[in-house]
């Protein structure tokens, strides 16, 4: 009888729940949330923050390197940008995981015993300059289309900071064109630059926006993301958008793309594509991709050399 | 009897946000014995002819404002283009020459309500 | 430059050491990029480092309009041996490189910051008054900036040496004494410093020495700390072109995608 009335209590409250996000209202953090949203809000989100995280790495590496003092400065304010959207996101994601008492140190044990993933293009290496800019170019463009999709989101500290993410990202969309432009306006081998850095990247951005369905990797989290208002489009809807912003503006420089196949269906609106190789998802989960664990390894021995400082500055327990 | 402190009221500063996505704004102070209290006047006090959506008191002792001397390292020299949309708005006229258009903050944000297909 | 008055090299030379130290300096904060001890510091810290980028920008900005030489190539396009930043500042974070096993030192990093910026902040204010206009009007702008840069590490150093965490202090007093072992490089004014005291560019390094020895002092001593400092130039004077290894390899990197090609527009 009681368990009865526990569970009618529950669906009380999921519907209630349900019937404010479908009303466009914000979830804060101390509101009464399903399991099953905390759990897809906190695996989303730490994702996304740690992505940022791991996705400041191959950049910085490019940071000392820029050739003139402007480039060096604008690269660095847009590295120190990726290490703030990661901030904004994982206390996002902190706050969600107190009813679990998991901080910022599980986290990044999560991330160092492969638990928590990071985003397939920062598991690739950026060889030359023409890949710096390209990451700002369309890694981030990727990014903008994936977070401004997601600017509605039902939950509101996650809009919040999404907000402040994109607002940032209007620079870094710019800073990566301005890269890219110099070069494609530059002499024979910087062109070249960037036309091997397309083709070097194509297929993960392609793989960036996740698969179309489930049946391409075995699982997908798009549907429930989407039944919770927390984005709109689909990952097809995504990586669609992100043809049409980008292919015209990567051909209009005089560059190709590396997929013969690629063109606009007039008829039914769609881009038509080769599909990438799926499994390398799987991969680049497993963190096995081409510099997963030299990532890791960097992010593991500054965490490791600056145990002492965390420790001397703890709060005391009085 | 139990010691109670002299002064009945406590200092609270008092913040709010108008709508859901917005961010918090402070507004002014006021005087309270507990935070309870004080949440209760603070929309009466400040509020009472806008919308709000959130509002937020903290006592004044728990907000540790900058001093003079630190207020000195707020100041900021005026070269950062090159972290601002205005470094790089020379892109508009590059692009136009390739018959594009640079991706500016009304352009991205439009994306927010999903991107229509198109070459 | 045979032409060359006194005065104009004595101007010369002392803008290249503020250029050069800003540069370097800069670097090595760069260098921490991503591996700070939180996340909230990397991205405070960031903000120091390029703020002490665009200083050295300013510097180099300002050789270029006295026809030294265009300002990216002056950064990029120098050998260690006409760079003219102290020694101290070159020094690596700790073992290992950048992108590969950086086994850098936190303790070393916020004392070489807090001990530079303070030194910094007392150089700028004698060159407030300096007798060669154009840069007494920089150093006022600059100046601003540095109350954040002093401040902060100001509080990094007395936290950890406040902490009464055995490994923090002591590491913080390796630090120190590591730091203080070539960091009368950075008053040294080079050969021609006697030219620019006479000339009213800039105070002498004696007394820009004992200035930072009496704004340290106190901070010591809140820390409990000793203040007899035996400030010292081990390493030789980066000012004069002496410089080691670990600048060498610094400019390497610094310079590789600018000398890919020097003519290019980047
Ligand atoms: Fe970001
Ligand atoms: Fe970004």
């Amino acid at each position: 009888m009681n368990v009865l009335l526990n569970d009618m209590a529950e669906q009380e409250k999921l519907n209630q729940f349900i019937a404010r996000i479908e009303a466009g209202e914000k979830i804060e953090a101390d509101d009464w949330m399903p399991e099953d949203y905390r759990g897809t809000l906190i695996k989303l989100i730490s994702m996304h923050g740690i992505s940022e995280i791991m996705g400041a790495l191959p950049e910085k590496e490019w940071v000392p390197k820029a050739p003139t003092l402007n480039r060096k400065l604008g690269i660095m304010a847009k590295v120190q940008d990726e290490m703030g959207h990661g901030q904004l996101l994982l206390r996002v994601a902190e706050d969600l995981l107190k009813p679990y008492n998991k901080k910022r140190d599980d986290l990044m044990q999560d991330l160092f015993k492969g638990d928590l993933k990071f985003h397939n293009v920062f598991h690739m290496e950026a060889k030359t300059w023409g890949d710096a800019g390209l990451i700002g170019w369309l890694v981030d463009g990727a990014a903008i289309i994936s977070q401004t999709n997601m600017l509605g989101a039902s939950y509101g500290p996650y809009a919040r900071a999404l907000l402040r993410i994109c607002a940032e990202e209007v620079f870094h969309a710019q800073h990566g064109e301005a890269i890219i432009m110099a070069l494609a306006e530059g002499t024979e081998e910087q062109r070249k630059l960037v036309q091997d850095s397309i083709n070097y990247w194509w297929e993960s951005l392609l793989l960036f926006f996740g698969p179309p369905s489930k049946k391409e990797v075995g699982s997908s989290k798009q549907d429930v993301t989407i039944k919770y208002r927390i984005r709109t489009s689909t990952n097809e809807e995504l990586r669609q958008a992100f043809f049409s912003k980008y292919v015209k503006r990567i051909l209009s420089l005089g560059y190709t793309i590396p997929d013969e196949t690629l063109r606009f269906d007039k008829e039914s609106e769609t881009w038509i594509y080769q599909q990438p190789d799926w499994g390398k998802l799987k991969v680049y989960a497993r963190n096995e991709g081409p510099l997963s664990q030299e990532r890791l390894s960097l992010r593991r021995i500054s965490y490791e050399n600056n145990k002492w400082v965390r420790e001397a500055l703890a709060p005391k327990v009085i | 009897m139990e010691t109670r402190q002299k002064t009945y009221f406590e200092e609270f500063e008092v913040f709010s946000r108008k709508t859901q996505t917005s961010p918090v704004q402070y507004h002014f102070s006021l005087l309270a014995p507990n935070e309870d209290i004080a949440i209760m006047m603070a929309q009466e006090n400040f509020m009472r002819r806008e919308a709000v959506d959130d509002i937020w008191v903290v006592k004044r002792q728990n907000i540790r404002k900058m001093t003079a001397e630190e207020k000195k390292t707020l100041q900021r020299l005026d070269n950062k283009d090159y972290r601002t949309t205005k470094g790089y708005g020379y892109l508009k006229k590059k692009w136009r020459k390739y018959e594009q258009e640079m991706l500016d903050e009304k352009e991205i944000m439009s994306w927010a309500g999903g991107v229509k297909n198109g070459e | 430059m045979g032409n060359d008055s006194l005065k104009d090299i004595a101007i010369k030379e002392l803008l290249l050491h503020l250029a050069d130290d800003d540069f370097i300096h800069s670097y090595r904060g760069a260098e921490w990029l991503g591996l700070a001890p939180h996340i909230e510091e990397d991205v405070a810290s960031s903000s120091i480092a390029q703020d002490t980028m665009g200083h050295a920008a300013i510097y180099y900005k300002l050789l270029e309009e006295i026809g030294v030489g265009n300002a990216d190539q002056l950064a990029h396009d120098r050998p260690a041996k006409e760079r003219r930043n102290a020694i101290i500042l070159e020094v690596v974070n700790g073992p290992g490189y950048y992108m590969k096993d950086p086994e850098y030192d936190w303790a070393f990093a916020v004392v070489r910051n807090y001990f530079y910026t303070q030194a910094k902040a007392i150089k700028l204010q004698s060159l407030h008054t300096s007798s060669y206009e154009p840069l007494a009007e920089v150093a006022q702008k600059v100046q601003m900036e540095l109350y954040y840069h002093l401040m902060h590490w100001k509080m990094w150093f007395v936290q950890l040496l406040g902490s009464g965490h055995e490994e923090a202090v002591s590491r913080m007093k390796a630090a120190i004494e590591k730091t203080l072992q070539d960091f009368a490089g950075v008053f040294s004014l080079g050969q021609y410093g006697e030219e620019m005291v006479e000339l009213g560019l800039i105070e002498g390094e004696a007394d820009l020495q004992k200035k930072w020895i009496e704004a340290v002092s106190p901070i010591f001593e809140s820390v409990g700390l000793a203040t007899t400092f035996e400030i010292r130039m081990a390493k030789g004077d980066g000012r004069n072109g002496k410089h080691t290894e670990d600048l060498e390899k610094a400019l390497e990197t610094l310079s590789e995608v600018y000398a890919s090609d020097k003519a290019a527009s980047w």
